[in-house]
């Protein structure tokens, strides 16, 4: 190859040498019998005067027996090479270029002297005898030069009007990795597509040379010349970004924000997260994802987020399609994802594309690396708490890869440090994840992932509690053709928790929680034309829940067995969906996934009397219903529907409305949310919950698109969230429907972002005006909260402004600075004070009608890294950062509890000094 | 989740990452409301029935509750008689043991100075079983009280303790001497008016509540009522407990547990929101009148026991409230200062004189220290309690 681009180049410089000379076309005969090249070449080169270059190497099998007489070069040529694999190329400088495989451009690329398309193919006598149908043939091109012009389709001698299919797979050049969220821009059309998690991408493109500027997030810019005469197929190599003075990345959604379709996402990769600085100093997505305009939480140490309004189990948290029940470690101070296993995530808040469904908020996306294909590589951190150690490569070499990582803490030391009353505590969590990815053939790839995650902790008390997320699936990606793609995914995710005791012989007890899906779904994407892209799939989930199990634990417990029967229920959906592209300026995607929600046998379902309250008083009679029958079927459409319009080359307008379904649900009558909070599934008494949402936005993209800005705002309403009662049990309970109440909500906001995602120094600075509010109005609830008005979520904080920043000094040396402030969270406060049993207690106020002080806080961090050599075993590198630099007691709660008969008011405040850290990185 | 609230304490302690509580008072906390509470019980055993009826005041006053006076108070059963309860003043109205028919419901009924009508729920009469014992465990450095109970016909469930506690303690030195202010002397301390040893006592300001409700049987089995730290003043040398045991009903329960976790449970933001309280006590005009209390019918039962510092681990060391310091001294004579130490120091003085100081058989001066560490009676009363039984 080599070779070729070699001579390429000589050629070009000789190009210019003699461009005068240029004679009429003579006629010659010849005869060869098992001629070899040189006998073939030093004959034509006698008879014609054209000069030959070739690699004799190349050609030595080559035996050429031909007769003719009185014919051009150009038809000895053909004749001679014909289906042999050799390819040849004429100048006007009467010189012959001998190929195999691939024949030389002989002109310049095209538009680099401003001639057009067709005349600058018609200027070039070039004719290519390899069989050019590339849709066929097993090689895909490797388009792997930017100054190279690749010949897409079955070669024709004019460019045909009309449009082709051209679908590809844009892939890293070191690793082999595929570029997920890759931007391939037309710069003729205008129009662009993104690669999808799997680096392919599919475009309609007018037939004739194109230019495909390609970006993906961390790699190098480049573009693509290719000549398109008819569907095929091409793969793009893409370099890592790696000259990190100028350019530090370049996103993916540099063009995609303006130009999507799609509103309220937001995409980040590794990098970027690596770079905000973490209470513990590891990279942590979830608090990442916090800084982002429209996320909220209702305190620092937790990992439940709120997404414009909607509660903390109405996020799908996905990770490589996987259901991740429990997002958290170690109450919530970490995040389940392994971050030297993540490779980016995308936060659907708005448009939640029709292949999601089930929650009602949002869907976190995170998406793993492929395992390196070409060499071993791996990577380790250690911190003051958790290590993590990550290693990949190939299985078979460009074929199959893996890739593994662990993190595991050890806090016990921690814990070891405390007085006596502390020394019988411990806390640990680890995680492991094993993803495995092959390409079969080019049509055909598998995806394996696995992940583990394991909690414990036993406080002084003599209670222990766990849990675990356990996840598997398999993913098979096949191309039917350029216009047709699936993938189908089963998988089964679990999470389940225990909770014991054996303090108390006679009351020691073991408390489980589990719950179970399995999951089947098959997604298709179809370019029906230019301006059409449909995708359509099925999905289902077999539910199946282990509400509690509570057992006697030890020969001398007396408690009781007590366990809830098991919940099992199908949630299918039906999608179609359509990105239409009206004109140039005006898309649309509109879409509609239908979903059925059968609760099923075996069960034994409570019947209240009609049009009471559900209250054990009310209760009539329950009736039985066998091992699969279908007792409760719940189904509705929901709309996802989006437009856009260009207002110009960098600002756009969208719109879009959604609705969505939400049929499982989180019992919780905690702030926040506890691990040990127990999911329920929609029954007869128990209704889906449902939202829709209507948002608006507005998208500017300034100085080439290094900067970009949006608006966006929203407005949501939900029904029937699930509340609980003053002094509900939720734990054990054989009849929830009697202790939880069905809540409206509603939500608003308005949300800016101002983002720099490149440069020396890049971050982002986002304001959010929200507001969510809840309503119990369920005439049959009995004693509603605030009799039935409107009051603030637990999240509700109107004012939230995020700065996340990093500058970079050099290669090696980079500093990040955070600072977040938002209104306090609202609280219920004592408005009374009274003397019972013994003690002055407290009176509360409606809920959340007072406020927590605001928040505030900045982090600071630098992000040190060793040499660069290339060469080198290892690649080192440190962070070291202050979290909580200034030091603000922010107020993690407040309350007022009873202490020696009285009543004392109380902020806690958990990071309440500035907190530094240091973080070790090593990669190899 | 209580368990939360202990690792982010954990963290504190490693001293690498910190917590920190601090006082927190709102101003905004200041709406005026006085709604009523009611608290007591409807004593079906041999003792009076003793309703407490008071107003809710701001939470900012440094008012603490008074009583409601001037209020009519009676036991109602459904469909019958009334049992008037006599004022006492402070919002306390008594009445003397009740017979009260088990089988019949119950409710307590009160009209107000300002003629409101309030009345509990009717409520069933519910049988308190017999405590059967009270022990302690030692955890921790500290002693935790327990009480075991069970109902044989498994019909109680329910429980909810009071307590009071009693213990004799000392000063921190056994003064003989005092000062006659007549005489202008240093006399002899007589029996009447020792300070050394007093007894001191409290009522239980924690809820405690306990259930069977998930066991096969109806048994309490070290339901934990108290802890005593190691160094308290209570099990310096004898420490007696009166429990008093009370069946609730399933609601009662509730109610109880609903109070507990409002008010002494809360704080982490794993644990529960604050809820709205309801009691079974209603405006008869105004249900949505908030009425704080709820009214059990229930003989009570209770038990003492008493633990000695004999029977306690003897490298426990008891902290005396006060910074004492070692014992000072008072000459008649300073030879430094040639001052009468004992009259300037002691007689006109607040020093209390502890022991005589002695040189060739003759009273120099004396040792001497502030009232905090020699007289208990400040903050006890040396006369024993009847109920008081010696090891």
């Amino acid at each position: 190859m080599k070779k070729i681009y070699f001579l390429s180049f000589c050629f070009l410089i000789l190009i210019k040498l003699c461009q005068a000379q240029q004679g009429p076309v003579k006629s010659i005969s010849v005869n060869f019998q098992q001629a070899t090249i040189e006998q073939f070449v030093t004959e034509l080169e006698a008879k014609s005067g054209f000069h030959f270059f070739y690699d004799a190497m190349q050609f030595d099998s080559l035996k050429v027996t031909m007769q003719a007489t009185n014919k051009p070069i150009e038809t000895i040529l053909s004749q001679a090479f014909k289906n042999t694999g050799f390819s040849f190329a004429i100048t006007k400088q009467q010189q012959v270029f001998l190929t195999k495989g691939r024949e030389i451009q002989t002109g310049l690329a095209v538009g680099y002297f401003g001639i057009t398309t067709a005349n600058a193919t018609a200027a070039n006598m070039s004719v290519s005898l390899a069989n050019a149908d590339l849709d066929k043939d097993k090689k895909i091109p490797e388009a792997t030069t930017e100054n190279k012009l690749y010949e897409i389709g079955i070669k024709t001698n004019t460019i045909e009007a009309g449009t082709a299919t051209l679908s590809g797979y844009v892939k890293e050049a070191k690793s082999g990795e595929s570029v997920t969220g890759a931007s391939i821009y037309v710069t003729n059309t205008k129009t662009g597509v993104a690669t999808d998690q799997f680096g392919y991408f599919t475009i309609k493109l007018p037939k004739g040379r194109q230019v495909l500027s390609v970006r993906g997030i961390g790699m190098r810019d480049t573009r693509r010349q290719i000549m398109l005469y008819s569907d095929g197929k091409i793969i793009i190599e893409m370099q890592e970004q790696v000259t990190s003075l100028k350019e530090v990345k370049i996103s993916a959604e540099k063009v995609a924000n303006v130009r999507n379709v799609q509103l309220g996402v937001n995409r980040l990769d590794i990098k970027s997260i690596k770079q905000v600085p973490t209470v513990f100093g590891e990279a942590d997505i979830l608090r990442v994802v916090l800084t982002l305009p429209g996320v909220q939480s209702v305190g620092e140490a937790t990992t439940g987020f709120n997404v414009r309004g909607g509660s903390a189990d109405q996020n799908l948290i996905l990770m490589n399609d996987a259901t991740i029940y429990n997002p958290s470690h170690f109450f919530g101070f970490f995040s389940s994802f392994n971050p030297d296993i993540v490779k980016d995530i995308e936060l659907y808040k708005s448009s939640i594309p029709e292949r999601f469904g089930g929650r009602l908020s949002s869907v976190l996306d995170v998406t793993n690396r492929e395992g390196n294909k070409k060499k071993f590589t791996g990577s380790a951190g250690i911190g003051l708490i958790t290590s993590r150690l990550n290693v990949e490569g190939p299985i078979i070499k460009n074929k199959t890869s893996f890739s593994f990582g662990g993190r595991t803490t050890y806090s016990d030391w921690l814990l070891k440090l405390l007085p006596d009353a502390y020394k019988h505590s411990s806390a640990s969590f680890y995680d492991l994840n094993l993803d495995i990815s092959h390409q079969i053939d080019d049509k055909n790839n598998l995806y394996l992932t696995s992940y583990i995650s394991k909690d414990k902790f036993r406080l002084n008390s003599d209670t222990a509690y766990s849990y675990s997320n356990r996840n598997i699936n398999l993913k098979w990606k096949h191309n039917f053709n350029n216009k047709l793609f699936s993938v189908i995914t089963a998988g089964i995710d679990k999470y389940q928790y225990d909770v014991s005791s054996a303090g108390n012989p006679v009351n020691a007890y073991k408390l489980n929680f589990d719950i179970n899906q399995s999951n089947f779904k098959t997604d298709f994407t179809y370019y029906l034309n230019r301006k059409n892209t449909v995708d359509f799939g099925l999905s289902s989930i077999y539910y199946k829940l282990h509400p509690g199990n509570f057992q006697p634990l030890g020969a001398q417990s007396l408690v009781a067995p007590d366990v809830i029967a098991t919940q099992q229920a199908l949630e299918s959906a039906l999608y179609l969906g359509d990105k239409f592209d009206v004109t140039d300026d005006l898309s649309i995607s509109g879409g509609v996934r239908y979903s059925i929600y059968n609760f099923l046998g075996p069960q034994t379902v409570y019947n209240y009397a009609p049009n009471l309250p559900k209250t054990s008083a009310n209760l009539l009679d329950s009736t039985y219903y066998a091992s699969g029958k279908f007792i409760k079927t719940y189904s509705g459409p929901e709309i996802r529907l989006s437009a856009r319009y260009q207002l110009g080359d960098n600002l756009s307008i969208k719109g879009g409305y959604n609705t969505l379904r939400q049929y499982i649900h989180l019992l919780s009558n905690t702030t926040a949310i506890s691990p040990t909070d127990v999911w329920q599934l929609s029954d007869p008494n128990i209704k889906p919950q449902y939202g829709d949402q209507v948002s608006l936005g507005l998208y500017h993209n300034l100085k080439s698109n290094t900067i970009e800005t949006s608006v966006e705002v929203y407005y949501k309403r939900l029904r029937d969230y699930l509340d609980y009662k003053s002094g509900a049990n939720l734990v054990l309970n054989h009849h929830i429907e009697t202790d939880v109440v069905g809540t409206q909500g509603k939500a608003y906001g308005v949300e800016f972002l101002v983002k720099k995602a490149t440069g020396k120094a890049n971050g982002w600075i986002s304001y959010t005006y929200s507001r969510t509010f809840l309503r119990q109005n369920d005439p049959n609830a009995g004693d509603l909260i605030n009799g039935g008005a409107y009051y603030p979520a637990n999240f509700d904080k109107p004012h939230a402004f995020n700065f996340i920043s990093n500058y970079r000094f050099s290669h090696r040396f980079s500093v990040s600075l955070n600072l977040t402030y938002s209104t306090g969270r609202p609280i219920t406060l004592p408005i009374a004070k009274y003397e019972y049993g013994g003690s002055e207690r407290v009176f509360y106020s409606d809920r959340n009608q007072y406020r927590i002080p605001d928040y505030f806080r900045s982090d600071f961090s630098m992000n040190i890294e060793g040499n660069h050599k290339v060469h080198q075993l290892t690649h080192n590198s440190f962070t070291i950062g202050v979290y909580n630099l200034t030091g603000r007691q922010n107020a993690y709660s407040t309350f007022f509890t009873e202490q020696g008969g009285a009543i004392n008011g109380y902020k806690l405040s958990i990071f309440a000094k500035p907190i530094p850290f240091i973080n070790y990185n090593i990669r190899f | 989740m209580k368990g939360k609230r202990y690792i982010l304490i954990l963290l504190l302690l490693a001293g690498i990452y910190s917590t920190c509580k601090k006082p927190y008072n709102p101003k905004i906390v200041d709406s005026p409301n006085h709604y009523l509470v009611v608290e007591g019980v409807i004593n079906n055993g041999s003792d009076s029935t003793i309703i407490k009826l008071s107003r809710t005041v701001k939470i900012s006053g440094t008012v603490s509750t008074s009583g409601v006076d001037n209020c009519a108070v009676s036991v109602e059963a459904e469909g019958g008689a009334a049992y008037s309860l006599t004022p006492r003043g402070s919002g306390t109205y008594v009445i003397p043991a009740l017979n009260l028919d088990a089988s019949k419901k119950y409710r307590l009924h009160i009209i107000t100075g300002d003629s409101k009508e309030y009345a509990s729920d009717y409520v069933v009469v519910k049988k308190t079983q017999p405590i059967d014992s009270i022990g302690f465990n030692i955890k921790n450095n500290n002693v935790q009280i327990y009480v075991n109970t069970h109902d044989a016909a498994n019909s109680t469930r329910y429980y909810r303790w009071s307590y009071d506690e009693t213990w004799r303690f000392h000063s921190r030195y056994q003064s003989a001497y005092m000062v006659d202010q007549v005489l202008k002397a240093v006399v002899f301390r007589p029996v009447s008016e020792s300070s050394y040893y007093c007894f001191a006592g409290s009522k239980s300001s924690t809820i405690v509540i306990g259930s069977s409700a998930k066991l096969s049987q109806d048994v309490i089995y070290q339901q934990p009522v108290t802890t005593i730290a190691s160094t308290s003043e209570k099990i310096e040398t004898r420490y007696s407990i009166l429990l008093k045991q009370y069946a609730l009903t399933k609601e009662a329960y509730q109610f109880w547990e609903n109070m507990k976790k409002n008010t002494e449970q809360l704080g982490s933001i794993f644990d529960a929101q604050p809820s709205q309280l309801t009691g079974n006590i209603h405006n008869l005009k105004d249900l949505a009148e908030p009425v704080i209390g709820y009214i059990s019918v229930t003989n009570i039962q209770s038990k003492r026991v008493f633990i000695d510092n004999a029977d306690l681990p003897r490298d426990w060391a008891p902290t005396y409230p006060y910074d004492c310091g070692p014992l000072d001294t008072a000459l008649f004579f300073n030879p430094k200062t040639k001052q009468n130490d004992v009259l300037g120091i002691i007689i006109n003085g607040n020093s209390i004189p502890v022991l005589d100081i002695t040189e060739k058989m003759n009273v120099i001066g004396y040792t001497y220290s502030s009232i905090e560490c020699t007289d208990c009676r400040i903050r006890g009363r040396v006369q024993t309690p009847s109920f008081w039984i010696e090891r």
